[in-house]
């Protein structure tokens, strides 16, 4: 079928997701969209897209796809075993393709999540505003699912831009000694002990999911475990249920949540943490709110003199 | 005194808000139609507002927030519906109304009868895609939530969990004790909103038959 993309196996969990879903967290709809923001704008940078505009999330392991239009595609995020027809292929880059090109994504390789753009528009019905996957409810991507075997997207108003390729300051390395900056939450004065917060470890647990990050190793004891009044929650939240592992709510986590809130993660640094590896460890790192603020207001910056691209849209 | 305090780069709250109803506030937050707030959640004494922080700084948005709620007097005048919701007590839907009839040492007419004698307000939608927490549950009807959570409740169910009651109006798992269901469809995934039931709103069950369900 013409100008189509056709799924031969779907990977661990691949799923449709556009930027997130705006404005329907009053219903307990979450808003969902890519774990990795910062990866899935620049694989819609790389196809010439506007970085609202829907990729595939590919999780640990990804799909072999049936390519079946005349175009580009790109792949970034972790980096991973691709190969298109059997041959290698870089990731960050933007590939022209034609129909009847076989791509086989493998293993993510240094971090958990890639995305896949293409060079046109899914052909998908908005649910509350957005293409973005939530499977609990059954909105968004195909149906509500994630990809399974033999689903076809069809596409639209394909395009074949010039080929473009993430410049190397945007490239980011997911090793060992991940530093993720924080700012104190509104229960911060719950923590027992300070230096450990800050001194100690955390693995990131395989329990992990697009509703959460489950931290181990550095069970974080507070002096009063009182529940408290639900108050509103966001993308990298950090809650302390009773065990004492911290919990880092993701994209698909609900509005309000009733554990202790003893920091938030700089807006700036979500993306990096949702990349880091079950088993590999991170630190966490104390700011300001205003120096949160300069981080955000750089990173704009950034986006805007050497991509164009406008991240306050 | 109202108090607006940041809760990371991308959250405001906006609490203490004494007499003022947190839905009013809510409600006039949003007829504002701040490009750079993504979403409004109201709380039972609070507002909280998720914006987006390249648009805005968190400092600057709450300096925004205080010129525009501070010197503006807002009264809770607004007429609050109130939603007449058919409930079925059937046993086969109310799984736990034994437990609860047991335990509560109340008979179960007097569960139903209590139970529906109230009128609730709704206190807050969320923690599933359009599940109702309502307040005034009767005393004697304050029951724990589940240890060991179902892990399949069907939509519609009307359960007991604490101080509260609540509707599931989506499947899902879920620590409530099932006292009854309601065929009427309260989240519709398709329409926007998805859901007309507002927080601050009123409903009030009125109980069917199993008949009356089937018909529905």
């Amino acid at each position: 079928m013409k100008n189509t993309i056709e799924i031969l196996r779907a990977g661990i969990y691949s799923s449709i997701q556009d930027l997130r879903r705006v404005g329907f967290k009053k219903y307990g709809v979450p808003k969902s969209g890519p774990m990795d923001e910062y990866s899935h704008i620049l694989t819609n940078w790389l196809l010439d897209k506007d970085i609202c505009s829907e990729t595939i999330e590919i999780t640990y392991y990804g799909p072999k796809i049936k390519l079946n239009f005349e175009g580009n595609i790109a792949i970034f995020g972790s980096k991973c075993d691709a190969q298109l027809n059997n041959k290698k292929i870089k990731t960050g880059v933007s590939i022209e393709v034609k129909s009847g090109d076989i791509l086989d994504i493998k293993k993510c390789i240094d971090g958990n999540r890639a995305y896949i753009g293409f060079s046109g528009v899914m052909k998908l019905k908005k649910i509350f505003k957005s293409l973005s996957t939530y499977e609990k409810i059954q909105i968004g991507g195909l149906s509500g699912k994630k990809l399974n075997k033999n689903d076809i997207i069809s596409f639209k108003n394909i395009k074949s831009p010039e080929i473009k390729r993430i410049p190397s300051s945007f490239i980011k390395r997911y090793d060992d000694n991940n530093f993720i900056r924080i700012i104190k939450g509104i229960h911060f004065n719950r923590v027992q002990n300070e230096i450990t917060l800050f001194d100690n470890e955390f693995n990131i647990s395989v329990n992990s999911d697009r509703m959460g990050l489950r931290l181990t190793n550095n069970p974080i004891k507070l002096n009063n475990h009182d529940e408290i009044e639900s108050t509103v929650v966001n993308k990298g939240t950090i809650q302390i249920p009773r065990d004492g592992n911290p919990i880092i709510l993701m994209s698909d986590s609900q509005s309000t949540g009733g554990y202790p809130i003893i920091g938030n993660i700089c807006y700036v640094d979500i993306s990096k943490i949702t990349q880091i590896k079950p088993n590999k460890s991170i630190k966490f790192k104390m700011i300001t709110l205003n120096e949160s603020n300069r981080i955000i207001e750089y990173e704009r910056k950034k986006f805007k003199s050497i991509l164009s691209i406008d991240l306050s849209t | 005194m109202i108090k607006i305090v940041p809760s990371g780069d991308s959250i405001v709250i906006i609490k203490d808000l004494n007499n003022l109803k947190s839905s009013i506030l809510t409600n006039y937050i949003e007829k504002l139609n701040l490009n750079e707030i993504e979403d409004i959640i109201s709380l039972k004494n609070s507002v909280g507002i998720i914006f987006n922080p390249y648009k805005i700084t968190s400092n600057k948005f709450r300096k925004k927030m205080k010129s525009l709620i501070l010197n503006k007097k807002l009264t809770n005048n607004k007429s609050l519906k109130t939603w007449k919701i058919p409930i079925c007590y059937d046993e086969e839907f109310a799984i736990d109304l034994n437990e609860v009839s047991d335990k509560c040492k109340l008979d179960k007419n007097l569960v139903k009868k209590r139970h529906k004698e109230v009128i609730y307000d709704v206190d807050f939608i969320g923690f599933l895609p359009g599940f109702l927490y309502l307040r005034n549950l009767d005393k004697s009807l304050y029951f724990p939530r589940k240890k060991n959570p179902r892990t399949h409740i069907p939509k519609g169910s009307v359960g007991i969990a604490g101080n509260q009651t609540g509707i599931y109006n989506t499947e899902s798992p879920g620590g409530w004790n099932i006292i009854g269901r309601t065929p009427m469809r309260l989240f519709d995934k398709l329409k926007d909103p998805p859901i007309k039931i507002k927080q601050g709103d009123k409903i009030i069950f009125r109980e069917i038959s199993r008949q009356e369900f089937n018909n529905f």
